[in-house]
């Protein structure tokens, strides 16, 4: 039977009749494929060590000589490296994940995506974990050259606890990701904006060279909402042990809770979302008209 | 042949009235590409939200750090850096997300290579419109340092000419940085969205934006000292705000030990701001030439990147 034959199908993947075991080959082949591009192309372009690694730890050291200028406790010092390496991965969320299917359209990959046999979760899977290769990279530069260059002293009693946090977290911020990936795409040129507008915003809200619960009513609120804001504030409850400024607006279980859960939703959400647009694609035709 | 050179020649005036008309062209594709998104509060949310978030977590820091009893000239130094800060990223990221932007997402550079117009002019054009929203930022961050956290601004204390010297000179020291960033994206790829503002970023420290440079040591101190944004922020900040903390001085400052004095005249500043800003705008224009020259031979205009 030729391949060429019309059937009905609801999507690509139907429509290429592969048995289980050849469909999740093709899913992971996507995720490497997908990742494959970010992490040679980091090797491909050393400008990157300069502009991603060494210039943004200049950004996080000017706070730390903000609080040497008023002569803070030395906890808070270790407050802004935590943050500043956690920077990386909000910045990695925002520019190349949320605003990336966006530019995929303007590239015209958009619709080669949804006219191949793969899943779009596998495609941003795969942007995630080339992702994370560079903004991991940057955030252990921050964190180990910022800890030994300003003397910052970790306090950890729960390794176990703190780690899940971490991958709670990067679970929670890339399912995030992904959700804002859609959304992104539906709204347009606002994408480019979008992403501006949510960093210092974001990062004030979050708390991210001080403790969130400082904000008060507003703390909370990010507590609830933003991933970000409960991975920080759960780290520098779990990093600084003992330490009278280290005070959460939860105890860091309960936040660990609150990560389960909105790894689950964002990830949910985007997986719907995503079912949307693909739908909305093939139905409507409209998302892979060029916005610019 | 360039286009430029085979396309008629225009007497001066012609040619400088064709001049300022593309930079006024270029300048209001940048207002328009910027602020035409959107409907006008969205977008004065949107111009505001940067800024005031980078001034929100600066002030935090100083009020829990006090206590909630700040001193008011800490304060004021870091509401003033905070904002005029928005310039910065503004002037810079300019020029080098319109190389991005017309090479990665519109491709349209290689066309504006060969228009008859200067692309020097049209890129300066394009940041500038920028700075304009980079202007606003700042503009209200200030007044809400003013109205809410009680700056003293007095509008007849202020010397207005070392502030309009100060921001025009320091206006041409952000775009010829911004020249710099635009040189080097055009030999990097498309990921380089991020490279003015880690470059920005990394001037933060340099120039002392949020902390007199005291704080630094000696050798980092003296590179901020080079670098004009560091007087171009002590010119605005001394201007609008007698009395204003200086960033450069101050006792055991490298400044203070190598001049014998504790914070730099209006005199020296304008001198320092004068000199640094000739150095780095010579500096810009000359790697921007060589950055132009080396892309059209390796054929970098019209190549589209992935990530």
């Amino acid at each position: 039977m030729s391949a060429f034959v019309f059937r009905h199908s609801e999507s690509p993947e139907q429509a290429a009749r592969w048995d289980r075991r050849r469909s999740l080959a093709t899913q992971l082949r996507s995720v490497y494929g997908r990742a494959y591009p970010r992490i040679i192309g980091a090797r491909r372009e050393p400008s990157w060590l300069l502009f991603e690694i060494l210039l943004p730890f200049l950004t996080t050291s000017a706070f730390v000589f903000v609080y040497r200028a008023l002569d803070a406790p030395a906890e808070f010092i270790g407050f802004v490296v935590l943050g500043g390496a956690m920077t990386a991965f909000w910045l990695n969320i925002l520019w190349m994940m949320a605003a990336q299917l966006y530019w995929e359209r303007d590239q015209g990959n958009l619709e080669l995506y949804f006219t191949a046999p793969i899943s779009m979760m596998s495609i941003l899977f795969g942007m995630a974990i080339g992702g994370l290769f560079m903004s991991g990279t940057r955030a252990a530069v921050v964190l180990i050259v910022g800890a030994t260059l300003y003397d910052v002293v970790f306090a950890v009693e729960q390794w176990l606890l703190l780690l899940a946090v971490f991958f709670l977290t990067m679970a929670a911020l890339y399912g995030l990701g992904m959700v804002l990936a859609s959304f992104f795409l539906l709204s347009g040129r606002e994408a480019w904006h979008l992403s501006q507008g949510l960093q210092e915003p974001v990062y004030f809200v979050s708390g991210l060279n001080f403790p969130v619960a400082r904000l008060g009513m507003l703390g909370a609120v990010a507590i609830a909402t933003i991933p970000l804001a409960v991975g920080l504030d759960a780290m520098r409850q779990l990093a600084f042990v003992g330490s009278e400024h280290a005070d959460g607006v939860l105890p860091a279980w309960m936040e660990a809770l609150i990560l389960v859960g909105m790894a689950a939703l964002f990830i949910g959400l985007a997986r719907w979302m995503l079912g949307q647009i693909e739908r909305l694609a093939r139905v409507e035709g409209k998302l892979t008209v060029k916005g610019t | 042949m360039s286009a430029e050179l085979g396309a008629a020649r225009p007497g001066r005036r012609e040619a400088w009235a064709a001049s300022r008309r593309a930079f006024r062209t270029a300048m209001r594709l940048g207002w328009q590409t910027e602020a035409n998104w959107t409907d006008p509060l969205l977008f004065f949310i949107y111009s505001v939200a940067k800024p005031v978030g980078a001034a929100a977590i600066l002030i935090f820091m100083v009020d829990i750090i006090s206590g909630g009893r700040a001193d008011p000239a800490i304060r004021s130094f870091v509401v003033i850096g905070s904002a005029l800060w928005s310039f910065v990223v503004a002037g810079i990221a300019g020029l080098a997300w319109s190389v991005l932007d017309d090479r990665e997402r519109y491709r349209m550079l290689k066309y504006l290579y060969v228009s008859p117009n200067p692309i020097l002019l049209l890129l300066l054009g394009r940041g500038a419109a920028r700075i304009g929203i980079g202007a606003f930022g700042a503009g209200i961050t200030l007044v809400i340092g003013v109205v809410l956290l009680g700056l003293p601004f007095d509008p007849l204390a202020v010397d207005w000419p070392l502030a309009m010297v100060s921001m025009a000179l320091g206006l041409v020291s952000i775009l010829s940085i911004g020249l710099f960033l635009a040189a080097t994206v055009m030999q990097t790829r498309q990921d380089s969205w991020s490279y003015p503002e880690a470059v920005a970023g990394g001037l933060f420290l340099l120039v002392g934006a949020v902390f007199p440079l005291l704080v630094l040591p000696a050798p980092i101190q003296a590179i901020g000292l080079v670098t004009p944004l560091t007087w171009w922020l002590e010119g605005v900040r001394g201007a609008l705000f007698p009395g204003a903390l200086s960033g450069i001085g101050g006792e055991g400052s490298l400044y203070a030990t190598l001049a014998g004095r504790a914070e730099p005249s209006s005199a020296e500043i304008v001198l320092a701001l004068v000199a640094s800003t000739a150095v780095v705008s010579v500096l810009g224009l000359l790697f921007f030439r060589w950055s132009e020259r080396r892309a059209k031979e390796k054929g970098l205009l019209d190549q589209v990147t992935g990530s």
